[in-house]
């Protein structure tokens, strides 16, 4: 619906399709060229990223209005019960959070991550979905931001069986933020 | 032996026999009541509903939600002294509350007790502050408010109470009035019954009964209430029985939680955990001695000695069960002196404003497609709702001021009293979400317990154009068919329809010629919005709406573009919370969860979205109707000075015989309407009837300060147009404004028309 949205979504797929198939062409260079041939060839084929620094909601919990950082802190505790594994108590802050602050899109991040964990993956995609539209909405994706939404989407959609967009994007996830995503998953403390 | 003698020891024998028999069985079938109901279903609960929690935080404003108001619903009591103030007690000093949270007993998502220092600073909450540690803390929750319960036919409510949540006390205090020896006796206490009897020979009539607490509970378990030697015997039997086959605690626990103990309205309240919450506002397990022995007194006689009714006499009975207490040694002198100094503090008993009982009805309806009445009305279900029970109160007072200022305004529609009397509804949804707010079914639900916002379907008119013009606006496949900077023709119109030709006028029986699409929607103008939904087409306007979450039937017929459909006002809200949401639809929210009554989560639901509608084309959307809250037909929105980003519509039908308010904040949604349950004119537009209820809502929930905004998103430019023309306003055009257009949908022309600036701009997008 929202052509924009699509629009960027459908690019973030191609670099993370073309991505994959650079990385195989890049394999196929390693066995037939020589040291310093392959140096140069994997600096032609691979693309150029450097890694984001990862999103992690503490690191923005002083920022916006009162709701908006006690809609945080809620979320941080949710976090926290979270990596607990106290899953309801964590669901039930979040949904505080939202009372709070209904356009948070951190919040709505944390319940697609809770969802992924819970192999819900119809829910992830909904939630991880808000959470795009309220980051846009706000001007406030980062390159951390990006990884996550990327890593969720992907994450959600190997479990509803689409593996190779999802493997795609998990990829594109673990080259945008290694140091969160290079295990394929988003621990509650990792977004904390 | 002589053979009679003989004859008669059979006869005898037989007889002893036969009796003995007969006992045995009546034994057995006794024992076989006792064991089914003990073993059973002991207590049939009514489900109880509660709000959602009110969440405080620094930077909220305590007066806005009624701090002190919520602590008093709550049964928070405030101390004197901030010395171990317990759970439930709170101290209000200069510029600071201490405040000891209760626990938030929830199975899933429990919350512990805490004791926090709220800052204050003017009406504000500036801090937060765990009294102990000293650490800030970042929000705090109220345990939720219950909104009522679902009865069954005997409307008995209790809440049930484990004897280690029951304070040694309040056990005392019974045991010392009602059944003094109940720890040595073995279900019937002779002494006891000695003495009844002696006590009633000398008054000469029935002034004090023998039965343990065993043989109450046994006749309010299985008897009638009757005094006969018959029911008697029976009594006592079947108190032997229950004294063998369970312990004195279960038996204890049964009772505290069966004894009648007065009336809340039409509903009986049984047992100590809901007469706390009566007489005290509080649970049970907070009971002080005083408080207890009052609880006490009252067994013999809850509406005799009901402190309500005669404080007096309610007083001198807690003070002789002090004194029976303190007699048999299970309180000292100390602690008896104290609590008999202390004056009554009661629960206040003020009518419920908030009458949420619209909102349990649909809950009650939700709910039965999942569960049996016997569920909800027996089992104790703990049902935890989305209704935020302030925005509720705020709703309700703002209905019942509406409907009255109406009929001051136009004394012919007043009837008070009538069936046929001037009716209303105001729903509110949190837009982001879909939770059900606030819900307010009609003027007095004791006189009509029809729901006007969800059962009723009423023709909508004019908020029902934002339809036709998200369908203009929406690209699909293409171009959309306008810009906001388009031009509309308000000429006059005739279509050709199978019931003849249809002449769309407008509220001032007047024609606008051309006019901008702003204008169009700003003055509510039916004709150029007709001719637009004929150019978008009826079936796309009818797409948009079931997209946006209408759900009501609409007829494919020109006149639908100007809101001749009939729909529910509920419905109506979730279609404009679509739009506050940048066009993504929340399933609507009414439970968040439903707990057992062993404890479990038996039901959770979660929130759930469908993006309908691109951003964009929502933001044009809420942008439009920005204006008429600024500039149009609502702009009597801002006379209150009530500030932030506003987005509403108002809609009067045919001879103003409904009058709708539509709009939303970027937080909350609400939808008014008034008129009569047989549709008839008013005599006033919407502007006039519906929009102050809308409004005092609003500024009650805000405080008059609408938070946040509407975001624009990023496939959404800006730029300077000629509002003449709506080509893009160049330097040297003489009047100009700043429009919302979606990527790739600016205006070709521009003003001055002046071919060079032409040229220049295709180049300028060329290159762009």
């Amino acid at each position: 619906m929202s052509v924009g949205r699509d629009a960027r979504r459908a690019a973030r797929l191609a670099e993370a399709t073309a991505l994959r198939g650079a990385r195989a062409h890049a394999a196929i260079a390693l066995l037939a060229a020589l040291l310093a041939a392959l140096l140069a060839a994997g600096c032609a084929v691979t693309p150029a990223v450097s890694p984001a620094p990862a999103l992690r909601i503490r690191d923005v919990a002083g920022q916006g209005d009162e709701a908006r950082r006690a809609s945080l802190r809620l979320v941080l505790d949710g976090l926290r019960a979270d990596s607990a594994h106290d899953t309801e108590r964590a669901r039930g802050l979040y949904q505080r959070a939202l009372q709070v602050d209904s356009g948070n899109p951190y919040a709505y991040l944390a319940l697609a991550r809770q969802s992924v964990e819970s192999e819900e993956p119809d829910l992830a995609l909904e939630y991880v979905d808000r959470a795009e539209d309220l980051f846009d909405a706000e001007g406030a994706r980062t390159p951390g931001v990006d990884a996550d939404l990327d890593g969720l989407r992907g994450a959600a959609l190997v479990l509803t069986g689409d593996a190779d967009r999802g493997a795609a994007l998990l990829d594109l996830a673990a080259l945008h933020a290694p140091e969160v995503w290079s295990d394929r998953r988003l621990d509650a403390d990792e977004l904390r | 032996m002589p053979r009679w003698v003989r004859t008669l020891a059979g006869v005898v024998a037989v007889a002893a026999f036969a009796c003995g028999f007969a006992a045995a069985g009546l034994v057995v079938d006794l024992d076989r009541t006792v064991r089914a109901r003990f073993e059973g279903v002991r207590f049939r609960v009514p489900s109880r509903v509660y709000g959602a929690p009110t969440i405080l935080y620094p930077g909220l404003d305590w007066r806005r939600i009624d701090l002190r108001g919520a602590l008093a619903r709550l049964g928070y009591r405030e101390a004197t002294s901030s010395e171990a103030l317990p759970p439930g007690q709170y101290l209000w000093g200069a510029q600071r509350v201490r405040l000891h949270l209760r626990a938030f007993n929830h199975p899933s998502r429990p919350e512990p007790d805490r004791d926090v220092v709220l800052r204050l600073s003017g009406s504000t909450i500036s801090e937060i502050r765990a009294v102990g540690s000293g650490d800030e803390v970042g929000a705090v929750m109220l345990e939720p408010e219950p909104l009522g319960a679902y009865y069954g036919p005997s409307r008995e409510q209790r809440e049930l109470v484990p004897l280690s949540e029951v304070p040694p006390h309040l056990v005392d205090a019974v045991l010392a009035v009602e059944d003094q020896r109940f720890e040595t006796h073995r279900g019937i206490d002779l002494r006891r019954i000695a003495g009844a009897l002696l006590a009633n020979l000398r008054a000469g009539a029935i002034r004090q009964g023998g039965s343990t607490l065993t043989q109450q509970l046994v006749k309010n378990f299985f008897l009638t209430p009757e005094r006969t030697l018959q029911r008697k015997i029976q009594e006592a039997m079947m108190a032997l029985i229950v004294e063998a086959r369970y312990d004195k605690d279960e038996i204890l626990e049964s009772y505290l939680n069966e004894i009648y103990l007065g009336q809340r309205g039409a509903t009986a309240v049984h047992g100590v955990g809901e007469g706390a919450h009566l007489y005290f506002g509080k649970p049970a397990r907070e009971l002080g001695v005083a408080e207890s022995a009052l609880l006490a007194a009252i067994i013999q006689s809850p509406n005799g000695i009901s402190p309500y009714r005669d404080p007096q006499r309610a007083t001198q009975r807690r003070n002789l069960v002090l004194d029976l207490m303190l007699e048999q040694g299970r309180i000292d002198a100390k602690t008896h002196d104290a609590a008999r100094d202390e004056p009554l503090r009661l629960a206040a008993v003020t009518p419920d404003p908030s009458d949420a009982r619209y909102f349990l009805d649909l809950l009650r309806r939700q709910l039965s497609l999942v569960y049996p009445a016997e569920v909800l009305t027996q089992e104790g279900l703990r049902i935890y709702s989305t209704l935020d029970p302030r925005l509720q109160r705020i709703a309700a007072e703002a209905l019942r001021n509406g409907l009255e200022a109406i009929e001051k305004r136009v004394p012919a529609l007043a009837r008070a009293k009538s069936p046929d009397t001037l009716q209303g509804c105001l729903v509110a949804i949190r837009p982001q979400t879909g939770e059900l707010l606030a819900l307010v079914g009609g003027r007095d639900y004791r006189l009509s317990q029809f729901d006007r916002c969800t059962q009723a379907r009423r023709q909508v008119g004019s908020v029902f154009k934002p339809f036709v013009y998200v369908a203009a606006l929406e690209p699909r496949q293409g171009p959309p068919t306008i810009t906001l900077a388009s031009r509309l023709d308000d000429t006059p119109l005739e279509v050709a329809t199978p019931s003849g030709p249809w002449r769309p006028a407008n509220f001032d029986d007047a024609f606008h010629g051309d006019v901008g699409v702003r204008d169009a929607i700003e003055q509510s103008l039916n004709v150029a919005t007709a001719r637009l939904a004929q150019r978008v087409g009826i079936p796309r306007v009818i797409d948009v709406a079931r997209r946006l979450g209408i759900e009501s039937p609409l007829p494919p017929v020109p006149s639908l573009a100007l809101g001749s459909a009939e729909i529910a006002p509920l419905e109506l809200a979730r279609a404009y919370a679509t739009l506050a949401s940048g066009g993504v639809r929340p399933a609507t929210q009414t439970v968040e969860d439903v707990v057992d009554d062993a404890g479990h989560v038996v039901e959770k639901r979660r929130l759930r979205f469908e993006r309908v509608l691109d951003a964009g084309t929502a933001f044009l959307a809420t942008s439009l109707l920005e204006g008429v809250a600024e500039r149009g037909t609502a702009r009597g929105l801002r006379a209150g000075g009530i500030r932030g980003p506003i987005a509403a519509k108002t809609g009067t039908t045919d001879e103003e015989r409904d009058l709708w308010f539509a709009g939303f904040t970027p937080d909350l949604v609400a939808v008014v309407w008034v008129g009569f349950d047989t549709p008839r004119g008013l005599g006033i537009p919407a502007a006039v009837g519906a929009l102050p209820i809308w409004r005092s809502f609003i500024e009650g929930a805000t405080g008059g300060v609408v938070r946040g905004s509407f975001p624009r998103p990023p496939d959404v430019e800006e730029a300077a147009i000629d509002p003449m023309t709506g080509a893009l306003a160049m330097s040297g055009c003489p009047e100009r404004r700043q429009e919302f257009f979606l990527a790739g949908t600016l205006p070709r022309q521009v003003c001055p028309s002046d071919a060079t600036r032409e040229g220049l701009l295709d180049w300028l997008r060329q290159r762009l």
